[in-house]
């Protein structure tokens, strides 16, 4: 309730009642049920509790917020999907990972591409936080270029036949089910597969550097076979997966400036109070211009992501303009976490202070749902008219990753 | 059931004393800047004490606060979690009541309601913590009071009310209508749903001043108050260290558990 947030432009005057309570709520929420377990979830590389957060997620209509009610959401507008980003973020980046993968990744390719009957049984369920997905995209030798994915669905008679391999992937190892995007004769489609199916295994990765309090890991296909109804009707060639991603990547470009917030404020309070030379080491003058710049690049990436959401809300954002928010917000957030760290000097390193723990997942989110340089070719693709993207086509260069 | 439920807004207990100051003169707490009020953290669990029996039993929630406009805020944060109709009390002439000059309003408006089954507290307000305004209120409609429930059970025209203790609780019966504060003990108040959020946002909460509330302008505000504050101060507090010296670890333990002993620490 009482909870005040960077706000240097005043953009409180721009969000509705609406979006600034429920802003409020998310993050009392996220304050007092979720931030007490982060450190050690992260520090042990104990992914949360998935389950029970979904539970408590579902119950506040957190979950797939934008997605109409008919199908069991909230029903809201994008921008306050923005704002639970923001709110999940500033705690940890797994955290927000999970309420985009379910949001943008499950629940959104379903109610766009699948039929009536999958968007009844699934959606409700998901928004609920009573059945948890996945989104198997990413394949081991296919990152960027996913458009040359290996996995492959056979239709044999009333079956679809999966085999191939997906990696990095966010809530792999708890989900019910996955959106799984494979090559099948009439191009790269969607399907549901459900979890306990034969041949479908789920896995966990550890030894991760990076999103330790996350859920992360492989799914596997070796002839799994589902029924034909699972494959979603209306899902057609990779664009429609990109479609999902653009929802998340518009999540992200949120989520990152509570991150970058969470930092901002951890090195602010911090230099206010330590003491170095008999004086507060925030009246320095090079702490003040690490804190100023801060300050100013948290304030442009709200602005682009507030400027985008209502984009979004009057279905008018182009997908360069969500390349621009992603790839500018992750970037600052990025070079704020390593800024509030070394303004933490030696207690940086402590997973005691937040800025280190974003400063690792925010390269996992740097690289992910589109590299920072992938989004550089896109908004140069959009200005120039010529793709860059060309160069893949060559044996020699590299994957990096998606 | 229709229950109606009090709450404050008050100054955010969480601001850091750094931050928390105070006007001697005019005897008030001066607002710490960027720390918006909140309503009382024990009125908080008024509402969800009411929203429980909604659950269970069916009904309706309103929910009242005397305040300055900012309370609104408070008052939406209740329907969002549930509460289904909410009025804020707020005249310049409601400034400076006590806790009796508050009750009468609240019971004036109480009275403008009509009908209820409950009246609901919170066990004190988070801020001068007086834990009188409940039971004056009861007083005023003259109905039962019961204190620091934590456990509210109506049944054929009866509550059966659970009164929290630091070492256990005792079980109370009283007729309806009734007035019950509530204790933290009852458990976190829910959250509020996004679909109450924006449910929220739409309605409108009213706002009644002292003609609204029929209320004697002579029991209002500061003419109402039965009790003046004197002095209003952060007190100053001192810290020091001894350092307990032994011969030995054990002597050294055994003279710390004495000095604490002798300070009452254990």
């Amino acid at each position: 309730m009482g909870f005040t947030w960077l706000d240097y432009y005043e953009l409180d005057e721009l969000f509705s009642d609406e979006e600034k309570m429920t802003r409020n709520e998310v993050r009392q929420f996220m304050e007092q049920e979720i931030k007490p377990h982060i450190i050690d979830a992260f520090h042990h590389e104990k992914p949360l509790d998935v389950r029970e957060l979904t539970l408590k997620m579902g119950r506040l209509g957190i979950i797939g917020a934008f997605i109409p009610r008919e199908y069991g959401a909230s029903g809201t507008n994008y921008v306050t999907y923005g704002l639970i980003c923001q709110e999940a973020e500033r705690v940890d980046s797994a955290l927000r990972s999970l309420i985009v993968v379910e949001s943008a990744l499950v629940m959104y390719p379903i109610f766009r591409f699948g039929s009536e009957q999958q968007k009844r049984k699934w959606l409700p369920l998901i928004a609920r936080g009573d059945a948890i997905g996945c989104f198997g995209l990413t394949e081991p030798n296919h990152g960027s270029d996913i458009a040359s994915m290996e996995t492959v669905a056979k239709r044999d008679s009333d079956r679809w036949i999966i085999n191939g391999t997906k990696q990095w992937i966010s809530e792999s190892s708890v989900a019910d089910f996955a959106v799984v995007w494979a090559r099948t004769e009439e191009g790269i489609r969607g399907f549901l597969v459900e979890r306990g199916t034969e041949g479908f295994s789920q896995s966990l990765q550890s030894r991760k550097g990076s999103m330790r309090a996350g859920d992360v890991g492989e799914l596997a296909f070796s002839d799994c076979r589902i029924p034909a109804d699972n494959i979603l009707p209306k899902s057609a060639g990779i664009g429609s997966a990109f479609s999902c991603l653009n929802i998340a990547r518009y999540g992200i470009s949120w989520g990152v400036v509570g991150a970058a917030m969470d930092c901002y404020e951890t090195a602010l309070n911090y230099t206010k109070e330590r003491i170095q030379f008999k004086a507060p080491i925030a009246s320095f003058q090079l702490v003040q211009e690490k804190l100023v710049k801060m300050l100013i690049e948290i304030t442009k990436g709200q602005l682009l992501s507030y400027r985008l959401g209502r984009l979004m809300d009057e279905r008018k954002a182009k997908p360069p303009q969500i390349s621009m928010a992603k790839k500018n917000n992750v970037a600052m957030a990025r070079a704020c976490a390593m800024t509030a760290r070394e303004l933490l000097g030696a207690n940086g390193i402590s997973l005691d202070y937040s800025p280190i723990r974003h400063m690792a997942n925010l390269e996992a989110v740097y690289t992910y749902e589109g590299t920072d340089d992938m989004h550089t070719l896109i908004l140069g693709r959009d200005i120039t008219g010529i793709s860059a993207f060309e160069g893949a086509k060559s044996p020699k260069s590299g994957n990096k990753g998606d | 059931m229709h229950s109606i439920v009090c709450v404050k807004e008050i100054p955010d207990p969480e601001t850091p004393a750094s931050a928390f100051a105070i006007d001697p003169i005019a005897k008030r707490a001066i607002p710490a800047k960027d720390k918006p009020p909140v309503i009382s953290p024990f009125d908080e669990q008024a509402v969800e004490a009411a929203l429980r029996i909604k659950d269970a039993k069916g009904g309706k929630v309103t929910v009242i606060s005397m305040g300055g406009p900012t309370a609104e805020k408070i008052l939406k944060h209740t329907l969002a979690m549930g509460a289904d109709e909410a009025v804020l009390l707020s005249a310049p002439e409601f400034e400076d009541s006590d806790s009796f000059s508050t009750a009468y309003v609240l019971t004036q408006a109480i009275k403008k309601i009509g009908q209820f089954d409950f009246v609901f507290c919170g066990r004190q307000a988070g801020d001068f913590d007086m834990g009188q305004v409940g039971s004056g209120v009861a007083e005023l409609l003259g109905i039962p009071s019961v204190t620091l429930g934590k456990k509210i059970e109506p049944q054929d025209g009866k509550v059966r009310v659970e009164r929290a203790f630091p070492d256990g609780y005792e079980v109370v019966e009283v007729s309806m209508p009734a007035l019950i504060t509530v204790s933290n003990e009852l458990g976190e108040p829910r959250y509020a749903p996004l679909k109450g959020i924006m449910a929220a946002a739409k309605k409108k909460v009213p706002v009644w001043n002292a003609q609204e509330i029929g209320a004697d302008a002579s029991k209002i505000g500061c003419t109402g108050r039965h009790t003046s504050m004197l002095k209003l101060f952060i007190p100053v507090r001192e810290s020091k260290v001894e350092l307990i010296a032994g011969e030995n670890e054990e002597d050294t333990a055994n003279k710390l558990a004495l000095k604490l002993r002798e300070v009452k620490l254990i």
